[in-house]
């Protein structure tokens, strides 16, 4: 893996952000406005009951935590469909760059992008209503790496669907990590699913860390058993979506690289 | 010293054959042309050299090594513009050339960008966003970008097809004299078969998969036999039409000119047939086969 070919694909996507109003959005116009419309519903809901008074922190600190698995997958997903539209693949296949460094290129600056992120929302719930996200200490770091491992599962397996299928299934870019949000749990307990939500949310890797969070909230405590848990599916799935993907890319070099749109 | 070796490469998509079977070379310092109607596989021979097109079967050699097991290695002597394939529309010129001079490791990265920059005479516009350029200039912004590794082979598509004559000739110019000061290898592809002619020391052409002809331009033309002669007929066009009917030879009419297909040796006696019978024409052009003539011919004989 060379470092020069991971800065370079780094440095494409960045220089795209930069001029790309669409991208900014995502980074700070979206978490800004989910933290704003969250924060104002639960604040609501505390003042109605007010025995409940971590609610706001344990909604908000769901939503900014959501950011890693959000742009995790969005990143790798929305990227491959970047250079889809630009018909630019070509010119990144036909230099050396090797398939295993496009795709590490592509989680890197996911983690970058999930921190500047993550660092903006953080700083507007601790602005607009004293929430410190931060107070998680070094048990957010687990968190958040878990979450990002799912958000990479899901980006992985949409990438590889775009390059079998092309453009025309491009819209799970959008909606498959969305799908994960209602079974993840972010803001309420699993407990609250009907039985089948619940058989789902066992298989969700991320359920299981916002499950973590709410103890470390509500008990002062960290689960780690809910983290291996996490971890072990995180893993698995990882895996199988590399795997997927690898396999999703042997088939385009056997129809054309050209060909995929 | 061959530095690209095909042999016997095939690819089938399910059941369609897009090329097979051929084999061919390329020299140190050759600028090859890759001829051929469309749908022939020029496309799909060039993406299997390029490595992003698996082939069925066969073997690439990129300077004696074996292209998919060396293939990092090897690319980062290769480059490829085409004037089909976009860049990244948002990214200015600049931008667009520095991530990619990263991912070749170029070093000195902005005095190469601004050596090319001048060479494709981008300077003015580096600053602009591919979407603002036009389809000539975007053209010189991948031919800069295929030259930002000085690389070692090249593979053009078209590469002046969007070019105004002035810009063609300074690039075709440009070209060969990459070629003559660093022994650089071109697999050329083009419709412009003048600009084939004019710049390949060897063409191979392909239809329907199959390889048909690898010799130099000019040889190719002369497989064709017929000569065009062209005639401006001030007296005794109805005469001259009389007479190619009654001998069975191919012409057709231009206005007062008649345009007469003839072998070389049988000009002579043609002219000569037609002041016997008081022909009067006030001009005469004898046009000689050519690769166009040639690709003509093999189209119609292949359909």
């Amino acid at each position: 893996m060379k470092l020069h070919r991971l800065i370079a694909i780094n440095l494409r996507f960045f220089y795209n952000l930069r001029r790309s109003y669409d991208r900014l959005s995502d980074v700070f116009y979206w978490p800004a406005l989910d933290l704003f419309i969250w924060g104002l519903t639960s604040s609501f809901f505390v003042s109605i009951a007010p025995e409940f008074p971590n609610l706001i922190f344990s909604i908000l600190a769901g939503q900014i935590l959501w950011i890693f698995l959000w742009r995790g997958q969005y990143e790798i997903s929305v990227n491959l469909l970047e250079d889809l539209w630009n018909r630019n693949l070509i010119n990144i296949f036909v230099s050396p760059l090797k398939f295993s460094e496009w795709i590490a290129a592509l989680v890197i600056h996911g983690i970058l992008k999930a921190f500047i992120s993550f660092l903006f929302a953080a700083l507007f719930a601790f602005f607009l209503y004293k929430t410190n996200i931060f107070s998680f200490g070094f048990s957010m770091i687990p968190f958040m790496i878990l979450l990002i491992m799912t958000g990479w599962t899901i980006g992985f397996f949409v990438a590889a669907l775009i390059l079998r299928y092309g453009t025309k299934v491009q819209t799970l870019a959008w909606t498959l990590g969305g799908l994960f949000g209602p079974f993840s749990a972010i803001y309420y307990p699993v407990s609250i699913l009907p039985d089948w939500g619940r058989f789902i949310a066992a298989f969700v890797p991320s359920s299981y860390v916002f499950e973590g969070m709410r103890e470390v909230i509500n008990k002062g405590q960290l689960n780690t058993h809910l983290l291996l848990v996490s971890f072990i599916l995180n893993l698995i799935y990882l895996i199988l979506a590399l795997f997927f993907l690898s396999r999703s890319f042997r088939k385009v070099l056997e129809k054309g690289l050209v060909k995929v749109y | 010293m061959n530095i690209l070796v095909v042999k016997n490469l095939t690819k089938k998509f399910k059941k369609f054959v897009a090329v097979d079977n051929i084999s061919f070379s390329l020299r140190e310092g050759e600028i090859l042309g890759l001829l051929g109607p469309n749908g022939a596989g020029k496309t799909t021979t060039i993406q299997m050299l390029l490595g992003v097109l698996l082939p069925t079967s066969g073997e690439v050699r990129v300077f004696d090594k074996e292209l998919h097991a060396h293939k990092e290695e090897i690319l980062e002597k290769v480059n490829f513009s085409s004037t089909y394939t976009d860049l990244p529309w948002r990214l200015s010129v600049f931008e667009n050339l520095h991530f990619l001079s990263y991912l070749y490791d170029i070093k000195n990265r902005k005095e190469r960008i601004k050596k090319v920059s001048n060479i494709f005479r981008l300077e003015k516009l580096l600053s602009q966003p591919i979407s603002e350029l036009s389809s000539g200039q975007i053209t010189r912004v991948n031919l800069a970008k295929a030259f930002l590794n000085f690389p070692k082979i090249l593979f053009l598509d078209e590469p002046t097809a969007s070019l105004d004559p002035d810009t063609a000739k300074y690039v075709r110019d440009f070209l060969l004299s990459e070629r003559k000061n660093f022994n650089m290898s071109i697999v050329w592809t083009s419709h412009n078969m003048a600009e084939v002619e004019e710049v390949c020391d060897r063409v191979i052409f392909i239809n329907k998969g199959r390889l048909i002809a690898d010799d130099p331009p000019s040889q190719l033309a002369k497989t064709i036999e017929v000569s065009h002669v062209e005639l401006n007929v001030s007296d005794g066009l109805k005469r001259t039409i009389e007479m190619c009917g009654k001998d069975s030879i191919h012409y057709r009419l231009e206005g007062r000119n008649i345009v007469v297909d003839l072998k070389e040796k049988e000009i002579p006696d043609f002219l000569k047939k037609l002041m016997d019978k008081g022909v009067y024409y006030t001009e005469i052009s004898i046009n000689k086969p050519s690769l166009e003539d040639y690709f003509l011919q093999v189209v119609k004989q292949k359909r």
